[in-house]
């Protein structure tokens, strides 16, 4: 399932048991756990100092939300990528850590063989998504295509091409990269590309949003 | 947490106190209109001018005193009552006893009722009658005995005395009311946030068990997929509580498919609230659970919900992976008279004016689509 390639994994989880269940799965996995945390201030702290390719980060964390720790750990290290965990799927925080800028999503309930594939998939950029969370976003591109836009700057709503709606969908029914490219007649390299866009346009958006908000309020540099 | 509190005790009586000094300058106003009449044939017309003057300032000083709430005690309410009585005590000496024992207004006409009102918001009803019969008695003692205008006045005293004590009360208890539930909704706030704590390390724990426990064999790799299963029931759970539809007698699609989730079912939602009117979310629901149960009976394995909302319909879809239906078959069930759960979720979604779309590759298996058209508004 995974590749050989041993990728710099940080482990950031408050529960003490999958901490290390997690980390002993990927030492064996032949992957290199660089660092683990309980706590997401304390982990953004560690990841800036160890640059870790990819971060496995439980969603619930017990100082700060989970979804800023991934706004601050994108905000210091643009290249790491986020992996996140979450046991409850609660739906709004899952949308809100992907649109911060998460490129993965497992439930705690997905077996060891997964979780390493969700890893080196993540590592390799590739967004790995659940149909859970395909359908959130799906779901978060109607809602802002319905959503009147802000009264002043028109900053339009990000939309999904035909394609890139039909894949999610089909990501959504619970069908591998792989089944949708032979569905679709695609290579699996630009069904994975129509995925990452779905997510990108949604990460950018945010971030627009984010920082209207800023000035909005006075908070602009 | 910081819940919105309704401001300080006695916040709805505020509107009472503000009527009260409106009351006042009004009723003020009205005496010095009657003066202006009949100061011609008062005993001491002179001496109207600094009773005037007095009941102004008395006037203004009480508006300003009774608009804040730490004054409203004994001192100020026994002073109110002092200022009207002596307005009552001077009338004959300003008016002349015969225009009194005659049955002419007092110089304070319902400016004296000002203590009354104070006095029945401050304590409800009986407070307000006590004020009511003191400044009645000596109303009686001013005019030298029972005449018309005095069981006008102290009816109309009473009256008042005993409708604004009511409604002073009913201001208590709706504040009381409101207290409670402001602190019920802040309990049950903080009983959910406890909750989803607890939920979220007991989910940690279950899908720890049944991760360790899936290789295992016998009692140990049972447990683990008993864990399993709880874990998905319990987090289907705690991720779609009832939202509140406003009082439309609409249902929550995701929290009716909610519990269809098991480990071999996953539901892809919105994340927000997919509203459908009660009746057809249930059918819906129903339709989809037909759809389950026929593919754990004949496909086995996974199965995948996608619930998607568009403005005008609501489409849901069901996928498995099973060895799908072959060509013919469902025409051929239909031919025989047989109703096949197809057909039969088919007939369900016409009845709701709705479509359902089967496709089936043999091999491939099968995806099951509803289409509901959902009401305008």
């Amino acid at each position: 399932m995974s590749e050989p390639t041993p990728v710099r994994v940080m482990v950031v989880d408050d529960h003490p048991m999958w901490r290390e269940g997690v980390a002993r799965d990927l030492t064996e996995a032949g992957h290199l756990v660089v660092a683990t945390s309980g706590e997401g201030r304390q982990a953004v702290r560690i990841a800036a100092a160890v640059r870790p390719d990819v971060v496995v980060l439980d969603l619930q964390l017990p100082d700060v939300s989970g979804v800023e720790v991934i706004r601050r750990l994108v905000t210091a290290l643009p290249e790491v990528r986020v992996l996140m965990l979450s046991a409850s799927g609660e739906q709004q925080s899952v949308l809100d850590a992907v649109k911060a800028g998460a490129t993965g999503y497992l439930l705690k309930s997905a077996s060891p063989a997964e979780f390493l594939d969700a890893v080196g998939r993540t590592a390799q950029g590739e967004p790995v998504f659940t149909p859970g969370l395909a359908g959130l976003v799906l779901g978060e591109y109607r809602r802002l295509a319905s959503q009147p836009g802000p009264a002043g700057g028109r900053e339009a709503a990000p939309r999904l091409t035909e394609r890139e709606t039909e894949v999610l969908r089909l990501v959504a029914k619970g069908m591998s990269y792989k089944q949708i490219a032979q569905r679709l007649g695609l290579s699996h390299r630009t069904v994975q590309n129509h995925v990452q866009n779905t997510l990108g346009k949604l990460q950018l958006h945010n971030r627009v949003e984010l920082t209207r908000y800023a000035i909005e309020q006075g908070l602009g540099d | 947490m910081v819940i919105a509190m309704p401001s300080e005790p006695g916040s709805l009586q505020v509107p009472l106190w503000r009527a009260l000094a409106v009351f006042r300058f009004a009723s003020l106003a009205y005496v010095g209109i009657l003066v202006l009449r009949n100061a011609a044939g008062y005993a001491h017309p002179i001496a109207a001018l600094p009773v005037l003057l007095l009941m102004l300032g008395w006037t203004v000083l009480a508006a300003y005193a009774y608009a804040r709430p730490a004054w409203r005690g004994w001192p100020l309410l026994l002073a109110d009552l002092l200022a009207a009585l002596g307005v009552l005590l001077v009338t004959p000496f300003v008016v002349g006893h015969a225009a009194m024992t005659g049955g002419g207004p007092t110089l304070g006409v319902a400016w004296v009722g000002g203590p009354v009102v104070a006095w029945a918001i401050s304590g409800g009803r009986r407070r307000g009658t006590v004020a009511a019969l003191l400044l009645a008695g000596a109303d009686l003692v001013v005019r030298g005995g029972f005449n018309q205008s005095w069981l006008n006045g102290a009816t109309l005293m009473l009256l008042a005395a005993l409708a604004v004590g009511h409604v002073a009360r009913l201001a208590v208890t709706a504040e009381e009311r409101l207290q409670r539930a402001v602190e019920l909704e802040a309990a049950t706030r903080e009983r959910e946030r406890l909750a989803r704590g607890i939920h979220d390390s007991v989910l940690q724990v279950l899908a720890l068990v049944q991760r360790r426990g899936a290789h295992l064999d016998g009692e140990a790799g049972e447990l683990a997929r008993l864990a399993g299963e709880q874990e998905a029931a319990l987090r289907s759970l705690i991720t779609t509580r009832p939202a509140d539809d406003g009082g439309n007698c609409a249902l929550d699609l995701r929290t009716v498919l909610a519990r269809y989730t098991a480990p071999t079912v996953s539901i892809a939602a919105p994340a927000t609230p997919v509203w459908l009117p009660d009746r057809l979310a249930r059918e819906v629901g129903a339709a989809v659970g037909a759809a389950l149960d026929n593919v754990a009976r004949h496909a086995g394995g996974q199965a995948w919900v996608l619930v998607e909302e568009e403005p005008d319909a609501v489409t849901v879809s069901v996928r498995d992976e099973g060895p799908g239906i072959p060509p013919g078959r469902l025409a051929e069930a239909a031919d025989q008279g047989r109703l096949g759960v197809a057909q039969s979720i088919q007939a369900r979604l016409a009845e709701l004016g709705g479509s359902a779309r089967i496709h089936s590759t043999p091999g491939e298996g099968t995806e099951v689509e509803l289409i509901v058209p959902r009401p305008p508004g």
